[in-house]
């Protein structure tokens, strides 16, 4: 170990977070490798520790001969202080070898207000910031994750975008590296053969104009380079690979437990949620497949713990066979089974109380909104009467909590919403009343409100973010409404999802605002004891960025959108139809009652989308309309 | 509380592992039975886990040649072919040297061997030797020590009745090994605090950096405790 780090270590919170040494981390013999890749993620160990895609990713790199990939964190504060005193460069946590040295840094991008961590480990790694400034020598800089979706805001920092499912891409990637290698390496030739492979996008091969008002007026491709960039996906789950054997941390982190990913995609089109179409189409992972890599995972790992992870994990069709293969390994070995994200309209007690033996005395719902009108606005296909039946069951199994998610700023909301929220909190109490098996004990309902942030590749990528004062008067018209001491009402600030929204459908102009805002001192942007929103309209008064142009303004259909150079699979068509659904308050059947063609599916080789599973092909073409 | 469990294990903690703090060296512990196909006893009751208690707590960034841990081994299994299954799933740093059967309670433990290593980053000062003889010759030394159980939030403590025997000599460029024979448990010493006393009370022989490793553990006797 570096004799500087071993007296910093004893200096800092965590230092475990640091060292590296866990259990199935993957060291590798120097001299039998060629191709060394730093897998950063953008915050602390703890979250990126807890990302399973960080954990497959890191697997496959490290199944392939000759290619050593480690992992790499972002420093909080007080290492950050000690490693800039020390002259320390970034390190990655297999080797301690300065990630400066390795061929390729890869950024996991999860999350718009990592961004300035990401300028903060290039710089401490020592790294060039810009991709303009770096040579041959210095490592190709890449990113990948749901971020990537529209990474244009850090394109002058990241060299190369992947998207969508990194699993087959990654290693593509790799071998092209090795290959232009071999012919005699050049950074710039490398990143234009890139281009070509189906799912990399490299941004500076892409001339982008602006009208006077500031719009794009029009992108060009360069060298080759393709007009639109597809997102990448696994075929099939089953055989996808999956990290049985993976690195169980020596600290405790967030998400400390087997994590079991039972499908991918979404089949119910709420309207917000940049997820539920990026990650389309719907392929699910089979019971039995998922059952011999749980207990696999189990006896690998030695945790006691295990969770199914999804988008909305009750769609999985074959959810009572999966719980029931798993459970009987489980129960006898007292490893507790967890299966969140399930949803208000088909919360089921008979499968709640086969997980839950001790039982749960708090459960959490998400409406997102108030009233029935805005919910079929969004597409959060949840009815009044399911909700209150899904609390009914809790209260009468002696539950006395309850947790109810909303959105304030949603599209066409208005303050008969708004109140809504107050109305349907009260009437949830009023089941308590009614239903609650111990009333002696009380209730308590919480109803949290997040300030909605408008996402690429929604139905509601064209719209306004409405505005912090208008968010902050809506709040207090919640509060005022009310008045039951047993609901307790906690609403976020809204400035950081002010940010997020101006980084999250921003364009290559914001690089200077962000390099601005990391100058000043603005990196772990996501704890709020690091944000600070003066900093931020500092920097983009400093670098000429007006904030409300990227989130305050509704975009028109015809305006040409910063990430028109990439597809999801979802067509740009399909989701505008949806926004106009959405100002009729017009739901969408969800992908299994009705397939609506929204254009994920050709994405898929020769096998359909999950989501149509049980409707033959006939039906299928003579309902998808477009496809 | 006291009930004696009957297997332990000898292991040391060094290298990268010397930042696993105490709770999580005994996660660690309770998985690695586990992914060694070891089944090992686990409380009753609401929240069922593996069991396992450490004989004496080590702090953060100390390294230990001599640490014990108690358990109850259910599988049927030779003790013998123990350490060689837990090292295989134990993470760098933590490395299993016996398994065997308890015989005294963790009480019975007296003392501790401590080896401490000394940096001086512009070469070894002169005087260190006399200088840390003159500062445990008093007949008394009180310090105060934090404590959460204290109302003053401090208790007192003596260390002179505390170091039985100690001596230093140079190991290398610019290092002294100190080796002392400390007070393990009501009260123990941390040598952490013995040298940051010694630097307080003779700043300019302090050393840039210390590193403390526990050497080996003794009951009353003398004798070494396993």
């Amino acid at each position: 170990m570096d004799a500087r780090l071993e007296r910093i270590l004893l200096r800092v919170q965590k230092p475990a977070r640091y060292t590296g040494g866990e259990y199935n981390a993957v060291i590798k013999d120097k001299a039998q490798v060629d191709l060394r890749f730093a897998f950063c993620f953008p915050d602390t160990y703890e979250i990126g520790m807890s990302n399973l895609g960080v954990r497959i990713l890191y697997g496959i790199m490290n199944g392939m001969d000759g290619v050593w990939c480690e992992r790499c964190f972002a420093p909080w504060g007080d290492m950050e202080a000690e490693m800039r005193k020390a002259g320390l460069p970034l390190w990655a946590l297999e080797s301690g070898d300065a990630i400066r040295d390795f061929d390729m840094i890869g950024f996991s991008l999860g999350y718009e207000m990592a961004y300035t961590n990401v300028l903060n480990m290039l710089d401490l790694a020592g790294v060039p910031l810009h991709t303009w400034e770096r040579g041959d020598d210095d490592p190709i800089v890449m990113a990948g994750g749901t971020c990537a979706y529209n990474g244009e805001p850090l394109a002058d920092f990241i060299d190369l975008f992947s998207l969508g499912e990194g699993e087959d891409v990654t290693v593509e990637m790799l071998e092209l590296y090795r290959e232009v290698r071999r012919t005699g390496w050049s950074r710039r030739e490398f990143l234009r053969r890139a281009a070509q492979v189906p799912g990399l996008y490299v941004s500076s091969l892409y001339d982008i104009t602006y009208h006077e008002d500031g719009t794009l007026a029009s992108i060009t491709p360069q060298e080759g380079a393709p007009a639109v960039v597809t997102k990448r996906i696994v075929q099939d789950l089953d055989t996808a690979y999956y990290p049985v054997k993976t690195i169980i941390p020596s600290t405790e982190i967030v998400h400390d437990r087997v994590m079991l990913e039972v499908f991918r995609g979404c089949i119910r089109g709420c309207r917000f949620c940049q997820a539920g179409y990026c990650y389309r189409p719907v392929r699910p992972k089979s019971p039995e497949v998922l059952i011999e890599q749980g207990i696999a995972s189990c006896k690998d790992s030695g945790y006691q713990e295990m969770t199914l992870s999804s988008l909305s994990t009750s769609d999985y069709r074959p959810l009572a066979e999966l719980c029931d293969g798993l459970l009987d390994y489980c129960e006898p070995r007292n490893i507790n089974l967890s299966v969140p994200s399930l949803r208000a309209d088909n919360f089921s007690t008979a499968l709640e109380q086969r997980l839950q033996k001790a039982r749960k005395s708090s459960f959490t719902f998400a409406p997102e909104a108030g009233t029935q009108r805005l919910r079929d606005t969004i597409n959060k296909n949840v009815r009044e009467e399911d909700l209150l039946r899904s609390c009914r069951t809790v209260f009468e199994g002696g539950g006395n909590a309850v947790k109810l998610y909303f959105m304030l700023g949603l599209p066409t909301e208005t303050d008969e919403d708004v109140v809504g929220i107050a109305d349907l909190a009260q009437k949830v109490y009023m089941v308590w009343k009614q239903y609650g098996s111990n009333r002696a004990r009380g209730v308590r309902i919480t109803v949290s409100t997040a300030f909605f942030v408008p996402k690429p590749f929604t139905p509601f990528q064209w719209e306004a973010q409405i505005s912090m004062e208008e968010y902050r008067r809506r709040v207090a018209l919640l509060r005022r409404s009310i008045t039951n001491k047993s609901i307790i009402y906690n609403w976020h600030d809204p400035d950081l999802s002010y940010i997020e929204a101006v980084l999250a459908r921003g364009d290559r102009r914001l690089g200077k605002a962000l390099e601005a805002v990391w100058r000043k001192g603005g990196r772990l942007d996501a704890w709020s004891e690091y944000f600070s929103f003066e900093r931020w309209m500092d920097a983009f008064r400093e670098a000429g960025v007006d904030p409300d142009f990227y989130a305050c303004r509704e975009r028109p259909w015809e305006e040409l959108l910063p990430w028109s150079m990439i597809s999801v699979g979802v067509r740009q068509s399909y989701l505008w139809r949806e926004r106009e659904q959405a100002y009729r308050s017009t739901i969408t059947p969800d992908c299994r009652k009705q397939c609506t063609g929204c254009g994920a599916d050709r994405l898929l080789c020769d096998r359909k989308c999950d989501a149509l599973y049980p409707i033959s092909a006939r039906e299928r073409h003579a309902t998808a309309g477009e496809v | 509380m006291a009930k004696m469990h009957a297997h332990r294990l000898l292991y040391e903690k060094t290298g990268r592992a010397i930042y696993i703090s105490h709770l999580d060296t005994m996660a660690q512990f309770q998985r690695a039975f586990l992914r060694a196909g070891l089944e090992i006893w686990q409380t009753e009751g609401y929240n069922c886990h593996a069991y396992v208690s450490i004989a004496l707590p080590l702090s953060l960034g100390f390294s230990s040649r001599c640490e014990i841990l108690e358990f109850d081994l259910v599988s049927q299994v030779s003790l013998e072919e123990v350490p060689a299954l837990l090292n295989r799933t134990l993470p760098e740093g933590l490395r299993v040297l016996s398994c065997y059967r308890a015989e005294r309670p963790f009480k019975q433990i007296r003392t501790l061997d401590w080896s401490i290593t000394l940096d001086y980053d512009n070469g070894i000062l002169e005087g260190v030797e006399e200088g840390f003889r003159a500062f445990l010759a008093p007949e008394h030394l009180i310090v105060r020590k934090p404590s959460k159980k204290s109302k003053k939030g401090y208790t007192e403590l003596d260390l002179i009745p505390m170091v039985h025997r100690w001596s230093m000599e140079p190991v290398g460029e610019g290092q002294l090994s100190l080796s002392c024979n400390l007070a393990a448990q009501e009260p123990s010493l941390n040598p952490q605090l013995l040298m940051e006393t010694f630097a307080a009370r003779y700043p300019a022989l302090a050393p840039d950096f210390a590193r403390y490793r526990r050497e080996e553990v003794f009951q009353e006797n003398g004798e070494i405790f396993r």
